[in-house]
């Protein structure tokens, strides 16, 4: 029993000390004062690495999501009469959720985990350690402008999912069942809005975005430098991303719609 | 030039994940001279060197750089006092995505504003003084190791820094190599009126080129002295660590509870 | 000036995700641009304003002339207010105009109409300014009232019918 106890209480410690030197972390890159003149071209990278390199897989299942959307909305409103609802459907559901949530957990598992695994690589082969001892912060070179490419690219990549993802549901309602184009867009345009339904998505893909990037950060920084901590440590991205997306997201939208 | 030590660590404890590395650890290191940091593998040498870079920090007891306590400094003045020292790491650390001119130039472009040009005049000269200009435009996955260490030999010293550290310079390498990272590491020395803090366990190379030797082991400093009173000393277990013989005061066996004859 | 790879094309992605909150805002969530974008804001008070929303459209016989800007509750005879933004090129509305609140469809989303009243200047109306108040409104159509009424109606034809026959 006291053996379950002190093995419960260090895990406890060991979580709670490894949140607050991840806080520690963030609070630091958040203060890194910008130096645009030597930190922009590593954020255009940073921005390439992240963003330009997930965009395929974005587009893809963003269509693939939308046209799901479009096909499963059009069958159940055709018993309700209702197809002509069928724009807004997929409007909404893409922008006020599948939009940023999904376009989050791509994000988290294909540039969160690539992150981990290159500063996992960096600190192994103490290129970390090199950069610190010629009195360069990591903090600032490395972490910060991965920070804050990860940070710009995901609003910009749930947009870009959210926008294919509604003309992947137009081209399987109109184009394919035959739905009238009018209808299916007026429909649309009446029920969604900038404020109650474009922000709130904005706010949301930006929180994830500053979730994901900082956890795939974090534990790539504070990773045991071996194969098998880096291994460890890419997992423990993917999930714990995942994890906070769908549950920052209830709570989001609870706080929002 | 001044007397007193580059480096001095002052009754320093070290334990790591809980276990106990240094207890009480006293060493001088003299400037402008090589020092060399022997002892057997698994005793925490590197560890010296990371807390002289204030990279570890240690639980009780002062290491002074220049009459700097290095681990009461606030984050910014530690970074600003680190351009004054530089370290070549075992791996060479060499940024993987920078050929070996960009990987030189680096420091110069994170801490000077100079011009392209200058820059360039200078990481060719620190590439020659390594034998390694031919070599400017290769990228760290084509290198060998002897080679991507001369070329991270390069890097740490581009910005003329006051105290290069090494740690395991000599690990992995060919006679030939070890040859001329001797002769780099003794050249260099003198010629940039350098200090050197060698770690190592290759103790005849060393010793060729080292002023100043300090043998660690079981967490303090077991023997210290020039390598001539380092060579006739009396104590056995420098005698066994020196010659290399394979037993003697430490066990080639390794201590444990059970004996032999009852385990079988 | 050369640019590298990973510059054009991060500012292929930019330009793109530009594009798309373009065709998010004007097609999908159909913002309309409006060049003057001026407008003026009258008033109206209503019994019941139902469940009309904030932004909900503002029509004269179908067109979109403004959108509700603010819904409040009038401080001294706890009467709701609604204001909201009418766009300054339809300017000639008479003051005999009435504001009622309609259903889209059945269940549809309410908005306000407005249907134009006679401008005669002998009989002393005047065109709507800024900040006046419609004279004349009609209140939300409230469903469940509306069944409730024919449901108790059509109870008391059937006891009225029932009487009779006894």
């Amino acid at each position: 029993m006291l053996n379950f106890l002190g093995a419960l209480g260090r895990y406890f410690l060991q979580k709670i000390s490894s949140l607050g030197r991840s806080f520690v972390m963030l609070i630091n890159v958040l203060l890194v004062k910008p130096d645009f003149k030597r930190n922009t071209l590593l954020l255009i990278n940073e921005v390439y690495f992240v963003g330009v390199q997930s965009v395929i897989i974005i587009l893809v299942s963003g269509l693939f999501i939308g046209m799901v959307l479009g096909l499963q909305g059009f069958n159940i409103l055709k018993d309700f009469m209702a197809t002509g609802s069928l724009g807004t459907l997929v409007a909404l559901s893409i922008i006020r959720e599948l939009g940023p949530v999904v376009a989050a957990l791509l994000y988290a598992g294909r540039a969160g985990s690539a992150l981990t695994a290159e500063i996992g690589q960096l600190k192994a082969s103490e290129q970390l350690s090199a950069l610190e001892m010629m009195a360069v912060d990591p903090l600032h070179r490395v972490i910060a402008p991965r920070f804050w490419g990860g940070v710009i690219s995901l609003p910009l990549l749930s947009l870009l999912f959210a926008v294919i993802g509604i003309y992947g549901g137009k081209l399987v309602g109109v184009d394919w069942l035959g739905l009238d184009e009018g209808i299916f867009w007026s429909g649309m345009q009446s029920s969604v809005d900038i404020f109650d339904d474009v922000i709130p998505m904005a706010v949301k893909s930006f929180v994830f975005a500053v979730v994901c990037t900082w956890i795939a950060l974090f534990n790539g920084y504070d990773c045991k430098p071996t194969s098998a901590g880096i291994s460890a440590a890419t997992t423990s991205t993917v999930v714990q991303s995942s994890l906070s997306v769908l549950g920052l997201d209830f709570i989001l939208t609870a706080l929002m719609f | 030039m001044n007397d007193d030590p580059i480096v001095k660590i002052e009754n320093v404890s070290f334990s790591y994940s809980g276990k106990n590395i240094y207890h009480g650890l006293n060493v001088s290191f003299p400037r402008g001279k090589i020092t060399a940091v022997l002892g057997p593998s698994g005793t925490g040498k590197t560890t010296v060197l990371r807390l002289i870079g204030a990279q570890l920090k240690p639980d009780c007891g002062k290491v002074l750089f220049d009459g700097v306590d290095m681990h009461a400094l606030k984050r910014k003045e530690l970074y600003k006092i680190r351009q004054k020292m530089s370290m070549l790491f075992q791996s060479g650390a060499l940024f993987q995505d920078m050929n070996v001119f960009e990987n030189t130039a680096y420091p110069l472009y994170e801490h000077t504003n100079l011009p392209h040009e200058i820059i360039r005049d200078v990481v060719m000269m620190k590439l020659e003084a390594v034998g390694m200009r031919a070599a400017s435009k290769l990228y760290p996955s084509e290198l060998s190791g002897g080679m991507s260490r001369r070329a991270a030999l390069a890097r740490a010293m581009v910005l003329d820094p006051e105290l290069i550290m090494y740690d395991e310079p000599f690990v992995g390498q060919d006679p030939i190599t070890k040859g001329v990272l001797v002769k780099l590491i003794a050249d260099l020395n003198e010629a940039l009126g350098l200090s050197s803090i060698v770690v190592t366990h290759d103790v005849k190379e060393i010793l060729e080129i080292a002023h100043y030797v300090v043998i660690v082991a079981e967490g303090s400093v077991l023997g210290e002295g020039t390598p001539e009173e380092i060579k006739n000393s009396s104590d056995p277990r420098i005698r066994q660590f020196i010659n290399g013989e394979f037993d003697g005061p430490y066990a080639f066996h390794l201590k444990g509870k059970d004996n032999y004859l009852e385990e079988l | 000036m050369k640019y590298l790879k990973a510059e054009i094309l991060v500012g292929f992605f930019v330009f793109a995700s530009i594009i798309a909150a373009a065709v998010m805002s004007l097609k999908i969530a159909g913002l309309v641009l409006n060049g003057s974008s001026a407008f003026y804001t009258l008033h109206a008070k209503f019994d019941n304003i139902g469940s009309l929303k904030l932004r909900a459209p503002v029509k004269i016989g179908g067109v979109t002339v403004g959108r509700i800007s603010k819904i409040y509750l009038d401080d001294k005879n706890l009467i709701p207010v609604v204001d909201m933004e009418i766009d300054s090129s339809c300017s000639s509305l008479s003051n005999e105009s009435k504001a009622s609140i309609q259903t889209a469809g059945i269940i549809g989303e309410q908005y306000v109409s407005i249907t134009p009243g006679f401008y005669d200047e002998e009989s002393g109306s005047e065109y709507m300014k800024d900040g006046d108040y419609f004279t004349d409104t009609g209140s939300a159509l409230v469903l469940e009232d509306l069944i409730g009424k024919f449901l108790y109606s059509a109870g008391s034809d059937a006891q009225e019918e029932k009487k009779k026959s006894e």
